[in-house]
């Protein structure tokens, strides 16, 4: 064997394993090349990647930029108040031009109800009224649409907020559930503005007031709906009174169920017609 | 019959948990505090009678007699809550529970060690050892024994 053909067959004996790997690494950097260069092949691999990131991004969100976002706009906001005004005037404009059509709607569909009962012996009683009093008809018309109604009565324990009687047109709610927060919204205002002797006696809310008559051991809560006159009250806290007198006091000393009942019936008897004699 | 049923007790040991388990059968890991007073209502059968509690689930506090007396007044029973995890809500339990009877003296109480799925036989044999009230181990989580504690307060208060 010549010496140059020996070198060759040692170099082949220690290198074979060295020919291998670059051989098997040449492979691989092939592949990586293939899958770098061809956009379909990397998109398959880097899309699982992205839309992991983009999952966890979006549940991240507002912590990560919330706040950023919310200074940016309260910024904006201040610093362009005129471009804010315009933008939001035509939106605003049309929402509050789109109530008030629909409550003249409501109040011209109402007041044609009513002109359409202009011989009714309810409209001469109108008639005859503002020929007396000098009232234009139309507005007593309108007074009249909107004058006040009982929608319902409460009879409340004080303290504990049970239920003593009640008294609805409806009886849309539960009535057991209301007497008990009654009670605990009252408990709390007069907790939270404490005053000798100080008692919450109205809350309003919406076209709705609850006109609310401390006695001793109960209090009275009215439903009222419509305008609240002068009269109106006046003549509910006399009833009220009245009623109390008369059936409470009679009826207090009754059983549970048997006092629930002659509070009921006394309700009926005093409230049932009480808008219609207004 | 309808009769009003406070339930007290430091914050956080899970009073409204308990009444949400009791009235819809419901529980939510998520704790929302209770501000002043939230009612519900439910209507319980036993041994022929029928009873509408009222159920008043009134904000937690460390100290009963700092809480406002009205939302308590005219209760004709009580559920004491304490947390079986946590020892400052049953430390002074004696006089928690003194002070709501001096204060409705009719009212039976029904005392309730909640959380019970939270700890060990072990951790809730030491805690039984340290208090000398009668009370019962609950879970609003699972509902053990949580009607039954209404039902005995109702049977209380016939």
């Amino acid at each position: 064997m010549s010496k140059g053909l020996a070198f060759d067959k040692l170099r082949e004996i220690l290198l074979e394993k060295d020919w291998e790997e670059r051989e098997e690494f040449a492979q691989k950097l092939s592949d990586l090349d293939d899958q770098l260069n061809s956009r379909n092949r990397l998109e398959e691999k880097i899309q699982p990647i992205l839309d992991d990131e983009r999952e966890s991004l979006r549940h991240r969100f507002p912590d990560l930029f919330g706040p950023q976002i919310t200074e940016t706009i309260s910024k904006q906001i201040r610093e362009s108040q005129d471009e804010v005004v315009e933008a939001l005037y035509p939106i605003l404009g049309r929402m509050i031009k789109k109530y008030i059509t629909s409550e003249i709607e409501k109040l011209s569909e109402k007041v044609d109800e009513q002109m359409k009962l202009a011989f009714s012996w309810e409209a001469w009683k109108i008639r005859i009224k503002a020929w007396f009093t000098g009232t234009p008809q139309k507005n007593m018309i309108i007074s009249k649409l909107i004058e006040p109604k009982i929608e319902e009565i409460f009879i409340v324990e004080k303290q504990s907020g049970m239920l003593m009687g009640s008294f609805s047109k409806n009886h849309s709610v539960d009535q057991d559930m209301i007497a008990a927060m009654l009670t605990a919204i009252k408990a709390f205002v007069e907790d939270a503005f404490k005053g000798e002797t100080q008692e919450l006696d109205s809350i309003d809310y919406d076209n709705y007031k609850i006109v609310i008559k401390n006695f001793k051991s109960f209090f009275i809560a009215v439903v009222t709906s419509g305008g609240m006159s002068m009269a109106f009250r006046d003549k509910l806290d006399d009833t009220l009174l009245d009623f109390a007198e008369k059936v409470l006091r009679k009826a207090k000393d009754a059983d549970e169920e048997v006092k629930q009942e002659r509070i009921t019936s006394g309700l009926e008897q005093y409230f049932d017609n009480f808008d219609k004699n207004e | 019959m309808n009769k009003k049923v406070i339930l007290v007790g430091h914050f956080g040991v899970g009073k409204t948990s308990v009444v949400q388990q009791f009235v819809y059968s419901k529980f939510s890991e998520k704790y929302l505090t209770t501000i002043g007073v939230k009612i519900d209502k439910k209507l319980v059968k036993f041994d022929g009678y029928q009873m509408t509690l009222l159920i008043w689930d009134i904000a937690g506090e460390t100290e009963q007699n700092s809480v406002s007396k009205s939302y308590k007044l005219g209760s004709h029973g009580i559920i004491y809550v304490f947390d079986l995890t946590r020892p400052s809500t049953y430390e002074n339990l004696e006089g928690q529970i003194e002070y709501l009877k001096t204060l409705l003296p009719n009212a039976p109480i029904q005392i309730l060690g909640n959380k019970k799925d939270l700890i060990s036989e072990e951790e809730f044999n030491s805690v039984k050892e340290s208090i000398t009230l009668p009370f019962k181990a609950t879970s609003a989580k699972t509902g053990e024994h949580v009607e039954e504690a209404f039902i005995d307060l109702a049977k209380a208060m016939l």
